[in-house]
This record gives C-alpha cells, structure tokens and sequence, in this order.
C-alpha cells in the first residue's frame, strides 16, 4: 500500500520569508504521525499545503498515493481535517453541526442519521444533540470536531494542535479515541507541541524554523539525537545548581535544565563526570538528594536539538 | 454543482438566522423599520411656522393683510411686535423662524398702485422654514394685491383678465396632488430592500473571522456551491420584505399601488440576486465583519441614497456619476418600482431595467467566484 503522505522537497515562500523550506517525510498507512515543533516553525502551513488550501512554492506532497495538486476535490472527499482553530459553529447546536458536515461532505439522510448517532456516542454526548456548542467545554468540543471530522468515514486525517488548552484528563481521551480509529485503519497526521503527545505516536518529524531536523520512531529520535547521556539530579537547591553547573567550563556539559524541581543534565560520558559534579556542588553547599543517570525523554532531546 | 452541497449551506445558514430571535428580527425586520423611520423623516410637512409681524402701517388694509397671512395651518402669529429689536430677539431666542415687517406706506402705496412694500426676515440656521414662510408669504401677497388690483382695473373699466395673461393648467399624470409620500416611498423600498446585502456580506466575512471558512475550504464544497448557498437564506429574507413592504406602503402610507404585483415579486427576486452579489463580493474581499460593514456602507447605501437617482435626478448628475449609477442595481430597481407602484407600467417598458438586474447579478457572482478561491493567504 502507498504511504498515507509523502513530502518531496516541499516549501513555502511567503515573499522573503520561507515558513517551509524543502521538507521530506513520509507517513505510513495506519499509523499515528506526529509534527513536532515550536509555534511559528511551519506545521500549520505544512498541513495547509497538504490539504491544497494552500499552494506550495516549490515540491509536492502526495496522499493516499495521488498528488495533491489537481486533485483536491477528490482528496478532500477522502481526508478529514480539524483546523487549529475551533472548526465548529458555536452558535449551532451539536446536532447541527453535524448534520451539517456529513451533508458537506454529500452523505445522505440515512446514511448521516446513523452516523451521527455513531458520532454522538463517539464523543460522549448522547442526549445532548441540542446542547449548543459554545456551552460544551473544551474537551468535549474537542471530541465533537473529531467526530465532525470523520464522519464521512476518510482515510487520513489532519489534526492541527487538537489538544491546544485542553485538561490533561481530556487530552488522554481525545487520544485514546485516535487509537481507536488507527485500530480501525485510519492513517493520523497530528501536530502538537506537547511532548507526552509525540512520545505516543508512531513516528515523528521535529520541525524547527521551517526544516526537519528530526524524523523516525520515538525510541529511534532518542537514540540517534541525543548527543551524551541525561543525569537527573535533586538537589535542595535547584536554581543555583543550575547557575554552578553552567559556569562550570571544565566539567564540559552540554545542558544544564530544570525540570520541575530536578535538574537535567546532558553531556558525553556524563557517568564519570558524576564525581565532579558531587565535589563542585558540595563545595557550593548545595547538598545532593539524589542523582542518576536516566534514559532521555523526547523533551531533553527537543530542547537538547533547537540549541 | 451538487444540489446538495447547496442545501447543507443553506440549511446551516438558515440555522444560523433563527438561532436566535435578534439574527432574525435584524434580518427581517430592519427593512420594514428603515422603511418607517426614512418615510416619516424625509417627508416632514411643514406647517405651523411661527412669525413675528411688525406692523408699521396699522392700517384696516394692512391688518386684513396681516389676517390673510395667519390664517391658515401653515404660518402661525407668535406675537405682534413694535420694533425690529424685537424682532432680532424673537429670532435668536429661535421663538420665531420668520418675520414680516409691513412698511409704513404699505396701504398708500398699493391704492395708488405703486407697489406693495413689506420685508420679510428669515432665521437663516433653519433655510427649510424660513424659506416654507417666505413662498407662504409671497404667493398670498400676490393673491392679496391681485384683488386689490382687479377691483381698481374693473373701476377703471378694464377686465381683470388683463392682470393675468398667463393661463396655466397643471396637470399631474401618475401622482395626482404630488404627494411626496408616493414617489419617495416606493423609491425607498427599492434602498431599503438592499438590506440583505450586508447581512450575506457579514455571514461571509464571520466565517473569515472565526476560522470556520478554512474547515469549509477543506470539504468537498465548491465555491460556487458555497456562495449560491449562503445567498439562498437572504433572498428568502428578501422576499419576505418584498410582500411585506408593498403591503405597509398602500395600508399605511396610501401609496396607490397600480401594476403588476407578481411582476413586481418576480423583479425584486432578480433585484436581490443582483445586490446579494453586491454583498457576496464585499463578503469575499473583507477579512472581518467590522471592515465589511464598512465596505457595506460606502459600496451599497450610499451609492443607494445618492446615485441611484430617488432623492437626487439622475440626468442632472455629473457624468461619470450617471455612469457609475448604472452598476447599481438599486438605480434600476428604483425605477422599476416607482414605475409599477404610480403608472402601473409592465414588462413593455420594464424589460431593459429586469436585462439590467440580470446582466449585473450575472456580472457580480462572476467577479467574486472568480477572486474567491478556495486557498488561503
């Protein structure tokens, strides 16, 4: 079977500004493919590009195995797409817009009751088809637009930051519902910025400043990114432990970050620098609860690679 | 174009009108209201202007003058006053628009024919009133001196006649009596019935605003088929008005309605298939609601109050202006409705306006599918 996506070369110029500049990827049928990056590093106009709405300045994308340009109007019978924006009506009710997009998308009166009933129960708001939308809250529009968006039943769909401001227990459901729907064959392109999400897709692309600085498997990006090993410490003092292990040039580090309370800290061979870092701290007076040497999460090897 | 992409946007349009009772009474009602408010404000009568008279001649004559001119509704007697101070602080208190001063030799004078001397001061801040008095004044002066002359021509042994040679008839075909009232009003309906326009304009522009037009970019809608869609709920509205309005016209106003009604219905559909592209074109050009209201004004109303020729003739327009009020549709509605509600005229005459609406409409829908494409940036 063809890809779900191929990139080749593809860019976007916006006058002097290049948002897109000449990425490659490749996303597999069936799987969940996460777009990592930054706000501003080109994600939102890579999916416009994909979806036709926006023209590329050079390259092409293919999907489900056809070209994008030309083929639009056949592709966006067969794709799905929630925008970054809210892509539902406030105003209408639940019902409504749903109706609305299966007849958008041309399915007729039978074939759009039941689906919507299938939609309803998808997204948890059975007796609630009345409910205007602008009352739901967050994480429940953001179940609704997901049902709005597959109703016709595609085979690939575009998600833009679907979980931007939504509480954690939400976001969990919203993604065990993508699951879902890879189990049932559909090909995922999700972007997002936060990293638990991209440790659970199946393959990753980071992109930063309009390139691709990254791709593969999680496992795969952690391994072959990240530069040195991740020594976590927790110290009774984290701030300053930061502020000593930065000025320390001769203990040859490479990053030196908080997380929550503990400290990060990225370097080569970072096991037998353990020692002076011990001895530098304890003459600073900052005592060591805890250190050790961890496996990377994608998070350090985010921050470890926009340096 | 599928019927039935057409019907989902219509359908949701429709949802969004009656979401709530303000959508619906704004896009329904706001003609009918426009239509009152414009028709009470722009046909004011004047009657009731209060004056000073300064009477220097205190003759019997000049009092049945002074009687003449009271008598009546239109000018009314504020006071009798004794100097012209008076009169200035009368007229700066703005008690009185106007003031007649009656010159001391007022009855001499016009006994020995030599004339009929008086001044009359008007408040000039307020030209419509004072401008209604003087006319008042003048054409009862004239009557008054013309019966004082007609007494002493036929003394003299000549006939009154002599006095008026001109022997004018008037007659006022298709609007017996100029009533403003019933050649504004059906003026008005064509300006206010554009009000549609705004409102598809608005809906256009809302789904700019709010992101939604990209999700819609992304179905298989056409852009045609969204357009059509979204017009479809407004000439609906539109209708609705143009039953309504011909209604309130003859019921309320007296407006004598003398043609085809079902030909008016059937021009004021493709009249509204003409402006609606007005507004679809401002819809598809602004990217926010407050710019294309904005755009709304400047493109649809004021053109509609200036160009379209029901307040201000057209053939006495600068010519680039008389061209310009050719791309109106308001300008060829406007004449379509004056001429089926007065001389009840039909299709014989009416064609080249309906062709007008059409070509328009046609020419509208073309230019804004053509700049609407379904790409963003």
């Amino acid at each position: 079977m063809t890809p779900a996506i191929i990139t080749n070369n593809l860019t976007k110029r916006f006058g002097d500004f290049t948002a897109v500049n000449g990425i490659n990827f490749e996303a597999k049928r069936g799987e969940i493919f996460g777009f990592l990056g930054p706000n501003g590093s080109g994600k939102t106009t890579t999916i416009r590009m994909m979806l036709g709405l926006l023209a590329p300045s050079a390259g092409d994308v293919q999907a489900l195995g056809i070209s994008v340009k030309g083929n639009q109007a056949e592709l966006q019978q067969r794709v799905g797409y929630m925008s970054q924006r809210f892509s539902l009506y406030n105003d209408l009710t639940v019902q409504q817009n749903l109706q609305f997009y299966g007849a958008a998308y041309g399915l007729n009166n039978t074939d759009l009751k039941s689906r919507i009933q299938d939609a309803l129960v998808m997204a948890g708001l059975e007796g609630r088809e009345n409910a205007k939308t602008k009352d739901l809250s967050g994480g429940w529009r953001q179940r609704l637009a997901l049902s709005a968006a597959i109703l016709h039943r595609p085979e690939l769909i575009f998600l833009d930051e679907p979980t931007a401001g939504v509480d954690p227990i939400s976001r969990r459901a919203f993604w065990d519902l993508l699951y879902q729907l890879v189990a049932d064959g559909v090909s995922v392109f999700v972007t997002t910025h936060y990293m638990d999400e991209a440790e659970h897709c199946h393959r990753l692309a980071f992109i930063q400043r309009g390139n691709i600085i990254a791709r593969g498997t999680p496992a795969e990006i952690k391994k072959n990114m990240m530069q040195g090993q991740v020594l976590e410490i927790a110290s009774s003092d984290a701030v300053n432990t930061i502020k000593i292990l930065r000025a320390a040039e001769s203990l040859d580090l490479q990053e030196v970050e908080l997380y929550g309370s503990l400290v990060h800290v990225v370097a080569q061979n970072v096991e037998k620098k353990k020692k002076d870092i011990q001895k530098l701290l304890k003459k600073e007076k900052i005592q060591i609860e805890d250190m050790a040497v961890i496996e990377a999460s994608l998070e350090d090897v985010f921050i470890a690679s926009m340096k | 174009m599928s019927f039935r992409h057409i019907l989902a946007i219509t359908r949701k349009e429709f949802n969004h009108i009656l979401r709530d009772r303000s959508t619906m009474i704004l896009v329904v009602f706001t003609p009918l209201v426009m239509l009152l408010l414009m028709a009470y404000a722009l046909t004011v009568e004047l009657q009731h202007i209060p004056i000073a008279i300064l009477d220097y001649d205190r003759s019997a004559t000049s009092r049945d003058f002074v009687q003449q001119i009271v008598s009546g509704n239109d000018l009314d007697l504020y006071a009798q006053v004794g100097s012209i101070a008076e009169i200035e602080d009368l007229l700066m208190h703005g008690d009185v628009k106007a003031a007649l001063v009656i010159d001391p030799n007022f009855s001499r004078d016009l006994l020995a024919m030599r004339g009929m001397p008086m001044q009359v001061i008007i408040d000039g801040t307020e030209p419509e009133s004072g401008g209604f008095a003087v006319e008042h004044i003048a054409s009862r002066a004239e009557e008054f001196a013309n019966k004082a002359l007609s007494t002493q021509i036929q003394m003299m042994g000549f006939s009154a006649d002599a006095l008026n040679p001109l022997d004018l008839r008037i007659r006022t075909w298709y609007n017996p009596g100029l009533k403003p009232r019933n050649d504004l009003i059906p003026g008005l309906i064509s300006m206010v019935l554009g009000m549609p326009a705004l409102s598809v304009a608005l809906a256009l522009a809302h789904e700019r605003e709010h992101g939604t037009m990209e999700q819609l970019m992304a179905t298989p809608i056409g852009r045609g088929e969204l357009l059509i869609g979204k017009m479809i709920p407004y000439i609906v509205a539109g209708l609705v008005n143009v039953v309504i309005l011909p209604l309130l016209a003859i019921s309320w106003f007296n407006v004598p309605f003398n043609g085809s009604f079902p030909l008016f219905f059937a021009l004021s559909a493709l009249f509204m298939f003409a402006v609606l592209s007005m507004g679809i074109i401002i819809g598809v050009f602004m990217k926010s609601q407050a710019a294309a209201m904005g755009v709304s004004f400047l493109m649809i109303f004021f053109p509609g109050f200036f160009l379209t020729g029901i307040f201000f003739p057209i053939v006495s327009m600068p010519e680039i202006m008389r061209l310009e009020s050719l791309g109106m549709p308001g300008t060829h509605y406007a004449t379509i409705t004056r001429g089926i509600f007065l001389p009840g005229v039909g299709m014989e005459i009416l064609w080249p306006y309906a062709v007008m609406l059409v070509l328009l409409g046609f020419s509208f829908t073309g230019i804004a599918s053509l700049f609407f494409k379904k790409k963003l940036g």
